[in-house]
């Protein structure tokens, strides 16, 4: 007998990719699907071959020992504070929190229930990613000076561009990610943020640009392109990219890179077939054994805070015009 | 005929005296380096005479136009010195100068006398950043929200390590992405602030240095710049432009694959063979950048660069140096 894992809300697009990595895996099993849209959880328990719950709290009450939290950003807290009361540990999407305090929150909350609180940064499971890390720890390279990195993305449009759901648009959106590997690499944190932010790609009241540069605590400095900048005609969704500049040399990542370029008459485009690993498979499988083995997961809340802290002060660099110190 | 005379022999006073060399009408017929045998060697090789004094160059030969090639922080002593002479033009190569004080003095000097200085931003003339430009120019992508560019491979060893001394080179932000500083300006406009880190930030001398530049442009359209002497994997260059209804990248996304490659194998017991990647044009950037000017020079039109081009990127340049020392976006004004 597996995992057992409810999801609380499919509103963003990564749960469908996690809810076949759960299905797929021989030691979890997708035990039911709750969603505040009550059409939307009866569509997808459907296509996912599982029970539909109409009330998050129905979900929580079945014998489920984890769940899976993609809803809008802004309710994270609340359904996390509502699964830690229900004693499931909890795997939830990024960005963690749209305040420092409800990240601090939910945090607390697993921590008093004594559930286990794990971040969705899936790009920590890149077997490139992993490659970079071995190289930096090797120490061939000798040691970080500083790193350059990206994560673009076609605009999610939908729930993301509210900013009342999302908590703000590509900045939030795509910060957390790379900053994130970034700490991982470095081992450091980030204590100085600036950022130039700006919504020229799509002129509306939510931000599609944002250039962010970090200090960080060990004195390597970075840049991340956070941007929607990727038009409908790129050959792909984005990418998640970084340059490593070290004392002997530079070290890159590409982590979507393996593709087949695909050329279609049928949908007259070009585009790029990702043949690389599934990332989102990985993270879960790592999530489901650290579970099942009652080990601590590899990624914490902590870890989530730290990456959502790091967009929250770009916005507030970005009105202040100054660089904001953490 | 026009006469030229050179400052500087190293690699880019070789590189714009063997373009005049063979460009029709033009001679250079002197070369002056503080170094005797590099004055020679590249006064033999295009048929001109060495000389190791400014002064000696200009009271032995007449000449027309003259070309500084020296480290930066001497092109303004030299752009100055010919501007008391009664030349036609001068060429500087970039930057212009180590200092906007300096780039100031070089104008001063030739308005004086109305003589053309011409400030060798060659990336004007590579056939791929003129190509963007216009790409961008038509609107094909819409309005511009966001463009980067990179540049950089591995620390350029040179004459004294002048290029690792801050002091002269002014770093990958003053020497090298000063390149794109100025394409960048001429082709989305003036820059507002900016903010920049580098690794030489507050040191003598450095073996590599990158940096990390936000520009925020009058517009409202934002940049970033990526400038490197710490890659040893080979020079590189990138162009992405993001606009409204459209991307433009260059080697940025896609994979560079040149137009051309040869892989040979060596003789029998050499090793491997080296792999030579090109992407040959008709003709070379700085070749064209020369052209350009002698040709406005010999018809009395205002090249397409022009001193106070030189002075903006110097200036976007050091506000991203002062942002670099103290950690703070600096505001061109
Ligand atoms: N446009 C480009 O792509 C490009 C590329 C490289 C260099 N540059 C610029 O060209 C200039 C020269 O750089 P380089 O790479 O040719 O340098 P280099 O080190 O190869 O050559 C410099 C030469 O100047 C001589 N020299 C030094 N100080 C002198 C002085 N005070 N008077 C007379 N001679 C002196 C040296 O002996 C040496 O021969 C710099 O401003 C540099 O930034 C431009």
């Amino acid at each position: 007998m597996g995992v057992k894992i409810g999801i609380m809300s499919m509103a963003h697009m990564h749960a469908y990719s996690y809810a076949d990595a759960v299905r797929s895996m021989p030691n979890a099993e997708l035990a039911g699907i709750a969603d505040h849209d009550t059409d939307r959880a009866i569509e997808t328990a459907t296509t996912f071959e599982t029970t539909a719950f109409a009330r998050y709290a129905d979900l929580l009450r079945t014998d489920i020992d984890a769940v899976i939290i993609g809803s809008e950003n802004v309710r994270h807290r609340e359904l996390c504070e509502m699964a830690a009361d229900a004693g499931k540990h909890v795997l939830c999407e990024k960005p963690l929190a749209t305040s420092v305090e409800d990240g601090q929150a939910m945090i607390a909350a697993c921590r008093k229930r004594q559930v286990q609180l794990m971040t969705a940064f899936p790009c920590r499971f890149s077997p490139a990613m992993g490659r970079l890390r071995t190289t930096v720890i090797d120490g061939a390279a000798g040691s970080i000076l500083a790193i350059r990195g990206t994560n673009r993305g076609r605009c999610p449009f939908g729930w993301f561009v509210q900013t009342e759901l999302s908590g703000g648009g590509a900045v939030i959106d795509h910060t957390v990610h790379v900053t994130d590997l970034m700490r991982w690499l470095t081992g450091s944190e980030v204590v100085e943020v600036y950022a130039e932010i700006s919504n020229r790609m799509f002129g509306q009241d939510f931000d599609d640009t944002g250039f962010l540069n970090l200090r960080f605590a060990n004195g390597v400095f970075a840049s991340l392109d956070t941007s929607w900048s990727r038009p409908k005609s790129f050959p792909t969704w984005g990418d998640v990219t970084m340059a490593v500049v070290c004392d002997r040399g530079t070290l890159t990542l590409d982590m979507f890179a393996q593709n087949l370029v695909l050329y279609s008459d049928k949908s007259g485009a070009t585009s790029w077939s990702h043949w690389g690993d599934n990332i989102d498979r990985l993270m879960l499988e790592a999530f489901v054994s650290a579970i099942a083995d009652g080990q601590p997961v590899p990624i914490t809340g902590e870890d989530g805070l730290r990456a959502a802290e790091v967009a929250l002060a770009a916005y507030r660099s970005a009105e202040t015009g100054e660089p904001v110190v953490l | 005929m026009l006469k030229v005379a050179m400052f500087g022999a190293g690699g880019m006073g070789t590189n714009h005296a063997r373009a005049y060399a063979r460009m029709p009408g033009v001679a250079v017929v002197g070369v002056m380096d503080h170094n005797r045998d590099a004055a020679d060697r590249l006064a033999d090789a295009v048929g001109a005479r060495g000389f190791t004094s400014a002064g000696e160059m200009f009271d032995t030969i007449s000449f027309d136009i003259v070309d500084v090639c020296v480290p930066t922080p001497w092109h303004a002593e030299y752009v100055c010195l010919a501007a008391e002479r009664e030349v036609a033009g001068i060429v500087v190569e970039k930057p212009m100068g180590r200092t906007i004080e300096d780039c100031d003095r070089m104008i001063e000097a030739c308005q004086r006398r109305k003589i053309p200085l011409f400030p060798a931003h060659v990336l004007r003339f590579f056939p791929e950043f003129a190509a963007a430009r216009r790409q961008v120019d038509s609107g094909v992508i819409g309005d511009v929200a966001s463009v980067r560019t990179r540049r950089g491979g591995p620390f350029p060893r040179a004459w004294e390590n002048w290029y690792g001394k801050p002091s002269l080179s002014g770093g990958v932000i003053l020497d090298l992405i000063i390149h794109d500083f100025d394409w960048l300006r001429w082709t989305f406009g003036e820059v507002d602030r900016v903010f920049a880190r580098c690794l030489s930030a507050g040191k003598h001398e450095v073996d590599k240095d990158y940096a990390l530049v936000t520009l925020r442009f009058r517009s409202g359209v934002v940049g970033h710049v990526e400038g490197t002497w710490a890659d040893p994997g080979g020079f590189k260059v990138g162009i992405e432009v993001a606009g409204r209804e459209g991307l433009i990248e260059l080697n940025f996304n896609q994979p560079a694959s040149p137009a051309f490659t040869a892989a040979i194998s060596g003789p029998v017991g050499a090793g491997p063979g080296v792999a030579v990647p090109e992407n040959p044009t008709a003709e070379s950037p700085y070749y064209l950048e020369l052209e350009h000017f002698i040709s406005s020079i010999r018809s009395g039109t205002p090249p397409a660069i022009t001193a106070e081009d030189g002075r903006a990127a110097v200036q976007i340049a050091a506000a991203a140096l002062e942002s670099a020392e103290t950690g703070r976006p600096v505001h061109i004004v």
